[in-house]
């Protein structure tokens, strides 16, 4: 045996010694990394990788070497959203943050709850995530019944609205947002002038912009699935001449919104979860998210998800999936997003707001709870 | 009746710049008979090169001194640029296969579809890239019907480079080559035309005409996405089926056509705007089956092409 040899198989046998000792925590994440969503994907993503950072920087978790993330791409899509969860699943995560769209997040629930994987996610809202009696779902995002309620307050006590007219693009998120909000709009007694429809992905919406600047609305409730969608609808409606008062939902709060729309985007209303930003939490959250440049939309909810999950596992000092949830209940924390308290039912409650585009910014504009403005 | 004006603006607009995709198609159809699905691609390119220069220029203030001659710039650069690549295209993805079966060239265009599409994600990332549009939401209304200057620059734009590419076709020694490469190759070579460079020189023009409307969809809609190109693609291939694949006058008229289609679905049947794309498509289907020529296609015996 040349000492070559000899060297190359220390080395192997240290290597693998290594491994042998070194207990990885494995979580994984869900969110569409590519398609039309990826800008919100992404975040996702990186919320989850500062969260874990955070946690490592505070000591980790006693009797684990390193946490590691599995990004997987649910792609928006349900087909590719269980593929990705059967991934995870093999990998044999112990909790997994996400995913975004409710039409993806919830066929792969039904695929980590047969192999008992807690599922937190930062962004779905759709109300059937969280009631088909999955035993580990939970979300720390609202949910769109009191979005809707939220947005419909607001239209009816401050935009004093009689008619609206309703657009979507017919996914299980958006749609379901403005079945919500046409429901509510009939039983407020506005007058619903249509509710129209507009495909994902669509570049084009001057036909409908046209129909709206015809019918002369008092608010335009747009319900799009993403930011940049949102931002073409904008410029195309300034452009039109459409003058009626545009709200819109959380889908389309990202700063991508007002970069393509730029000046289109003044004086949109959007509902999107109150955020403090003055506190310790989120401070911290900025800090550990630095590197992953501007936060987006749902970069603090996935970070208050990895980091709630983390903490669990860290009380519980187990990844038993019952004792985790009992650890999540038991859990109240201030977390970046918002106060994080579940409930049994795997909800941590909606505080939805008005928020306003201003100078390129968003700002809070006026609160449902106490119906007064910022 | 001005919503009937307003809306058939808004047809106009975009049957121009299905017009303009629709005609690399056809033109490629009539040369080779290959449907080149990389087309879409290369007008996603062209709007992303008109991204980068212009916003490079606005961020040096001319955009601010200069616009049109700005704008003309990018323009003709993007269109420099995206012939350049459909040529290397051509020479990578099909030349090698001239003589094999239409369908191993159909298939390599495909995976040159996907390998352009996958390369503009990689380099140029996943979010969408915000057009400099300053300038272009000004417009003017008219008896009720607002016309914004971006639509009348797209239409006098397409209009322009219709002119040009008829000139070129039916004018000029290249046009005379192109015709004759496309109704005879092994004849038209025998005559002493090099029909390789005819080709390439195809693939230029079809490719320059899309990235002109890459940025012009840029530049009216406000920004590109690495996956913009397929869509458009299919419907301009739609549109270049329904005037008749290899006619150039019927790719145009094909083009306003599903524009026009699409447009007027959304405004006239009740939530029509979730199913303007099927119109688009369910004329596509009418036309293979009714009148396989399309509008202004001749019958042509298979077996001589």
């Amino acid at each position: 045996m040349s000492a070559k040899r000899v060297i190359l198989t220390l080395v192997a046998m240290c290597l693998m010694a290594g491994t042998a000792t070194a207990a990885t925590l494995k979580i994984g994440s869900l969110s569409p990394l590519t398609g039309s969503y990826a800008a919100d994907g992404n975040d996702i993503a990186n919320g989850t990788r500062a969260a874990i950072a955070a946690i490592e920087k505070e000591g980790g978790i006693p009797g684990f070497d390193k946490i590691e993330l599995f990004a997987e791409d649910s792609a928006c899509d349900p087909r590719q959203a269980v593929a990705a969860a059967n991934k995870l699943v093999n990998e044999k995560v112990v909790g997994v943050v996400g995913a975004y769209c409710s039409s993806a997040t919830i066929p792969a629930s039904e695929t980590l709850a047969e192999a008992d994987i807690p599922m937190l996610t930062p962004a779905s809202t759709s109300e059937k995530v969280t009631e088909r009696g999955l035993p580990y779902m939970f979300r720390v995002c609202g949910r769109d019944d009191d979005q809707s309620i939220a947005a419909m307050k607001f239209i009816k006590d401050v935009l004093k609205a009689k008619t609206i007219f309703i657009v979507d693009d017919k996914t299980t998120y958006s749609q379901g947002l403005a079945d919500n909000v046409e429901k509510l709009a009939n039983k407020e007694g506005l007058k619903v002038i249509a509710h129209d429809h507009v495909n994902q992905g669509d570049k084009d919406f001057s036909a409908v912009l046209t129909k709206i600047k015809d019918a002369k609305p008092d608010v335009l409730y747009m319900s799009l699935q993403n930011s940049a969608s949102g931002a073409l609808m904008l410029i195309q409606a300034k452009r039109a001449g459409v003058t009626a008062a545009i709200i819109g939902q959380d889908a389309v709060y990202h700063p991508q919104l007002m970069e393509i729309a730029k000046d289109a985007a003044e004086g949109m209303y959007l509902t999107f979860g109150y955020i403090d930003e003055e506190t310790p939490s989120y401070k911290k959250f900025l800090a550990a998210y630095e590197k992953f440049g501007k936060p987006g939309a749902y970069s603090a909810y996935a970070y208050d998800a990895a980091y709630s999950l983390l903490s669990a596992i860290k009380a519980a000092k187990s990844t038993d999936p019952a004792k985790i949830k009992a650890e999540l209940i038991k859990g109240d924390m201030q977390g970046a997003s918002k106060k994080i308290k579940f409930q049994a039912n795997g909800e941590s409650g909606s505080n939805y707001i008005i928020r306003v585009v201003k100078d390129g910014k968003f700002a809070n504009f006026w609160d449902p709870q106490t119906g007064k403005k910022y | 009746m001005d919503y009937l004006f307003q809306q058939l603006i808004n047809g106009l607009t975009l049957g121009g710049v299905y017009a303009l995709v629709a005609l690399g198609y056809t033109m490629v159809y009539g040369i080779i008979q290959l449907i080149n699905f990389a087309h879409g691609e290369i007008f996603a390119a062209g709007g992303y090169l008109g991204v980068i220069l212009l916003s490079y220029m606005a961020s040096q203030g001319l955009m601010d001194s200069h616009p049109w001659f700005g704008l003309a710039f990018a323009l003709i650069l993007a269109m420099g640029y995206c012939a350049m690549l459909a040529m290397a295209v051509e020479k990578v993805a099909y030349k090698p296969l001239r003589q094999s079966s239409r369908l191993s060239v159909l298939l390599s265009a495909l995976g040159m579809s996907i390998f352009l599409q996958n390369g503009l994600m990689l380099t140029q990332g996943v979010y969408d890239k915000a057009y400099p549009t300053e300038f272009t939401h000004g417009g003017f209304e008219w008896l009720g019907v607002r016309v914004s200057y971006m639509q009348i620059g797209i239409l006098a734009v397409t209009a322009l480079l219709l002119v040009l590419l008829n000139t070129l076709v039916f004018k000029t020694r290249i046009g005379k080559a192109m015709r004759a490469t496309a109704q005879d190759k092994v004849m038209s070579a025998l005559v002493g035309i090099h029909s390789d460079k005819v080709i390439s020189t195809t693939f230029a023009i079809g490719a320059a005409l899309a990235a002109a409307a890459g940025i012009m969809v840029g530049l009216y809609y406000g920004s590109v996405r690495y996956d913009m190109g397929f869509v458009p693609g299919i419907k301009a291939f739609a549109a270049a089926v329904l005037g008749g694949i290899g006619n150039i006058t019927g790719a145009m008229i094909g083009g306003l056509i599903i524009g026009m289609v699409e447009i007027l679905a959304a405004a006239y049947i009740p939530a029509g705007g979730e199913y303007k794309d099927v119109f688009a498509f369910v004329i596509l289907i009418g036309v293979l089956y009714f009148m396989p020529t399309g509008i202004m296609g001749e019958n042509v015996d298979d077996t001589r092409v």
